[in-house]
């Protein structure tokens, strides 16, 4: 019998590391037994099985990964593994992948996210990027050109979103919802998207029993998804599509999922609760911008990724006593999260529904150097005549070639009446006279609407090309950038 | 309390069941006490040389301190052998009595009768001080000390949730000496002279609750069940559970004073018993003692031998814990022994847990009754940065152990803490 030394206190938690990481790797795997279920129903068993042998590659790559570390480092593989959950990470990296990508890509991105995204900084718990996110957004995201073709090709939500910018009127919402099969099946999973985000609902339940085994904070996911959710839902208040822009967000692509289970990451997020607070705060407004004006096809991966990176200054600005210094906290926490939210409904709220944005460029600048340039569609040879002119407004007879008259196929040129604003030099309206090009393709570019993109422009840069129109729509900006140089001339 | 902090507590799984119904054990005295010559800060000289008989209850040490005056009693009658050096709970030699025990307990009373309601203020601080009260919840401060200048009072606290896991002597003593206490507690509410008191006590102690209605109703002092959850028993964190207020330095910033139970049972006994403190009710439990019990054991009486009563050790490995498990202190050595403001002894068998590296859960920053970072603290520990530290606020920690307890990872994280409050004791001194 001996008595043995050991400081106090000395009473300890049933609750452990690795009992936390087995509960995750549960719920990660009803996620993916969900998928497989899924796919198979949808897709055939072919494509059920994809999902099984992606899940394996990954899991062995990253197991691989830590066993030949732990060799070269010369240290104890088994209890290395066991306190490495490098696992986690590849389940995570699988489920946050589109079903079309190769295994050949999985396995690459595996070994480089458990790697560098891991083991390079140490191992567990000193890595700064969230290892699964990490492989996704850096490498991953470099091979879609491996991506397999014949698969699923339809467009998911997050890039419906993409094509309709910030979905101005609730029609076309309603109607891209409707093709998800309503709300109703996005809560219960059925559309394409990542293979882990298929089910909202069972999404939901994780959070519920990871919040209950106290796996995991509520505040990380709850303020994520509930400021993507406030957020796009005022924004659709303000374009006019409605609260159901919010519901949407929430629904599509990866929020929920990357809030329940890359958000909760605490090795890569801030160690006090108002830090969480602000993180996911943070995260939410990149993820809403990043939807609605970038190129990338959901914010969440790169929200996470860069609030990853502020994680020590938010640990920073959080040092102190949580008592003594609530008031300090409660000041930053608000600020914070204020700025987040001003920031991403100003940028939401003032673009117009159309990309690029017309907001940030002051108004002059294009319109002197288009009328620098003689003209920036010198093959359409473009022509404007004023017609007539009230002091205040001025319409331009325009004339430009189309396909047609381009392609050797005639001399018939468009023509059309352009009103221009001559206090703002801005263009109020665009009608076509004459219409020289093939009917059918060419009048995609002056249907009504169309031109009702020219309304308000100074600068013929602001307004985008009409996909399967090209031609038509360039020369129909041909004769409105004749108009706008002929009246700045004046 | 807002959203932006966690619960600054926790429920743990007490154990209580391993000791609290069972009947207390009155156990044989030893032959050899070893009275420790110093209680919490208080240092006693001997008022009896070697060879002199000595009766119980009989003063035999008389405080140095003025302020920190505990004077020391016999627990039992003999001989008195001599002062010996023995190890304390503390972790360090200190000045014992030596007493060889003759079985006969013969007693003198210590004090006459005392009616606190017809004695004055002062005659009643006086009666406190000469009796040689302390806080018996494990601090050892000076009652009287406490009572001293009793103004902007406006509640006396009785403490009687003991939050530490295991340990169920308060609660024992509660039900055995409901009279006693209630007697002391009336006096100290007449020495605050606050208007009002309240009795805490854990909501899932029903029946002692119900005894303490019994007592207390119609009395000016009232019961008030608190939530089981660790570290109730902390005068922060009981009093801004009873009153919702905070404050920087001591209760009375608050309006508040508190004692213990136990101390309040202890001044029962003076006042009409005329008695002192000679023994001690104390808590013997653990997966790591064979027959865990409440034992009633005199002042000075050797771990070892308690441990022994209790059937022994079970198991090759031990931590042997001077208190509860939470804030007591493992002693390699069984030879120490029980203090007035001793009421535990946990012994548990050793086991290493499983430990990995720090998720940065956050967790113990969620817990901590101090508001503190503890994950934060142990990393500006690691880096010495003693700016990061200041600004931490270590100086708060009172190592109520909770940061380790909930630590998923299985690590030293309250250690980590101390650490940082040594290095930075050490580097302010220079």
């Amino acid at each position: 019998m001996k008595l043995t030394f050991k400081p106090s206190p000395n009473y300890r938690t049933a609750q452990s590391t690795s009992g936390i990481m087995w509960d995750l790797t549960m719920c990660l795997c009803a996620v993916t037994l969900f998928s497989v279920v899924y796919y198979t129903v949808a897709g055939g068993v072919s494509y059920g099985l994809r999902v099984v042998i992606m899940m394996a590659a990954s899991v062995a790559a990253a197991l691989a990964t830590d066993a030949a570390y732990l060799k070269v480092m010369k240290q104890d593989i088994k209890k290395g593994i066991l306190s490495s959950y490098s696992w986690i990470t590849a389940m995570i990296l699988v489920l946050i992948s589109p079903i079309k990508a190769s295994c050949y890509a999985i396995i690459i991105a595996t070994i480089i996210a458990v790697f560098f995204g891991k083991l390079a900084f140490g191992g567990f718990g000193q890595n700064i990027f969230n290892p699964a996110a990490f492989g996704e957004a850096i490498i991953m995201n470099n091979f879609a050109a491996t991506y397999a073709e014949d698969l699923y090709t339809g467009a998911t939500p997050t890039t419906a979103i993409k094509a309709f910018g910030w979905l101005a009127d609730s029609g076309k919402l309603n109607s891209l919802v409707a093709g998800y099969g309503g709300y109703g099946r996005m809560l219960i999973g059925g559309y394409i998207s990542t293979i882990g985000s298929t089910c909202a609902l069972l999404l939901i339940l994780c959070c519920v029993f990871l919040i209950w085994r106290r796996d995991i904070d509520w505040q990380a996911p709850v303020f994520y998804i509930g400021t993507v959710f406030v957020e796009t839902a005022v924004i659709g208040l303000m374009k006019g599509s409605g609260l159901g822009l919010g519901l949407f967000n929430v629904l599509a692509g990866g929020v929920l999922f990357g809030g329940i289970f890359m958000m909760t990451d605490p090795v890569t997020s801030p160690v006090t609760i108002p830090g969480r607070i602000v993180f996911a705060v943070g995260a939410a407004s990149l993820t809403v911008i990043l939807r609605g004006r970038s190129n990338f096809a959901d914010g969440v991966l790169y929200s996470i990724l860069i609030m990853n990176m502020l994680t020590p200054a938010i640990d920073k600005l959080f040092d102190g006593s949580q008592i003594k210094d609530a008031a300090k906290f409660r000041k930053y926490t608000l600020i914070a999260s204020v700025c987040a939210l001003a920031v991403t409904l100003l940028v939401g709220g003032l673009s117009s529904a159309k990309r690029p944005s017309s907001t940030a460029k002051p108004a002059e600048i294009p319109h002197v150097s288009a009328a620098a340039k003689a003209s920036s569609f010198p093959e359409y040879e473009p022509s404007a005549e004023e017609i007539s002119n009230d002091g205040t407004t001025a319409v331009y007879h325009t004339t430009a070639k189309g396909f047609h008259a381009l392609n050797g196929g005639g001399e018939e040129l468009n023509e059309a009446d352009v009103t221009i604003d001559l206090a703002t030099k801005t263009v109020k309206k665009v009608e076509i006279t004459v219409f020289g090009d093939t009917a059918g393709i060419g009048d995609v570019a002056t249907s009504d609407s169309k031109l009702a993109a020219y309304e308000g422009i100074s600068s013929i840069d602001e307004v985008d090309a009409v996909s399967g129109a090209t031609f038509t729509s360039t020369s129909v900006k041909a004769m409105v950038e004749a108009a706008l140089n002929t009246a700045a001339a004046n | 309390m807002s959203f932006l902090t966690g619960p600054m507590h926790f429920h743990l799984d007490g154990h209580k069941e391993l000791t609290a119904h069972k009947e207390y054990l009155k156990l044989p005295e030893p032959d050899d006490l070893y009275i420790p010559l110093v209680n919490g800060r208080a240092a006693c000289r001997p008022l009896v040389n070697a060879g002199d008989e000595v009766k119980v209850g009989q003063k035999i040490g008389e405080p140095t301190d003025g302020f920190w005056y505990v004077p020391i009693f016999s627990p039992v009658s003999g001989t008195v052998v001599g002062v010996e050096k023995r190890m304390t709970t503390m972790l360090k030699p200190g000045e014992h009595l030596h007493i060889k025990n003759d079985h006969k307990g013969t007693a003198v009373r210590a004090f006459e009768p005392f009616d606190y309601e017809k004695a004055s203020w002062e005659e009643l601080h006086s009666f406190v001080k000469e009796a040689g009260m302390a806080g018996l919840g494990g601090a050892g401060f000076p009652t009287f000390a406490k009572y001293s200048k009793p103004e902007g009072i406006d509640l006396f606290i009785v403490n009687a949730v003991e939050c530490e896991p295991y340990l169920t002597a308060d609660y024992r003593n509660a039900m055995e000496n409901a009279e006693l206490m209630k007697a002391g507690a009336l006096a100290l509410l007449k020495l605050c002279k606050a208007p009002k008191g309240l009795v805490a006590v854990k909501e899932d102690k029903k029946d002692l609750i119900e005894v303490l209605h019994r007592q207390f109703d119609g009395t000016g002092i009232e019961v008030a069940p608190v939530k089981d959850i660790y570290p109730a028993g902390w005068e922060r964190t009981l009093i801004y559970m009873l009153t919702g207020k905070r404050y920087d330095r001591l209760p009375a910033e608050a309006g508040c004073i508190l004692n213990n139970v136990s101390t309040c049972i202890a001044l029962g006994n003076a006042m009409v018993n005329g008695m002192p403190i000679t023994h001690k009710m104390v808590t013997v439990s653990g997966d790591g003692v064979q027959d865990p019990h409440n034992v009633y054991v005199p002042v000075g009486m050797p771990a070892g031998d308690i441990i022994r009563q209790c059937g022994g050790y079970v198991g090759e490995d031990c931590l042997l814990i001077a208190g509860g498990p939470m804030m007591g202190k493992t002693i390699p050595n069984d030879q120490f022994v029980i203090g007035i403001a001793n009421n535990g002894l946990t012994v548990l068998q050793h086991r290493e847990p499983f430990s990995v590296k720090c998720l940065r859960c956050g967790k113990c920053t969620e817990t901590c009754p101090s508001g503190l970072e503890p994950v934060r603290i142990n990393f500006a520990e690691k880096t010495k940065d003693i700016e990061l530290l200041k600004k931490l606020d270590i100086m708060s920690c009172i190592q109520c152990g909770l940061c380790t307890y909930i630590c998923p990872s299985k690590l030293d994280v309250t250690e980590g803490v101390a650490r940082a409050k040594r290095y930075m004791t050490l580097a302010t001194k220079k």
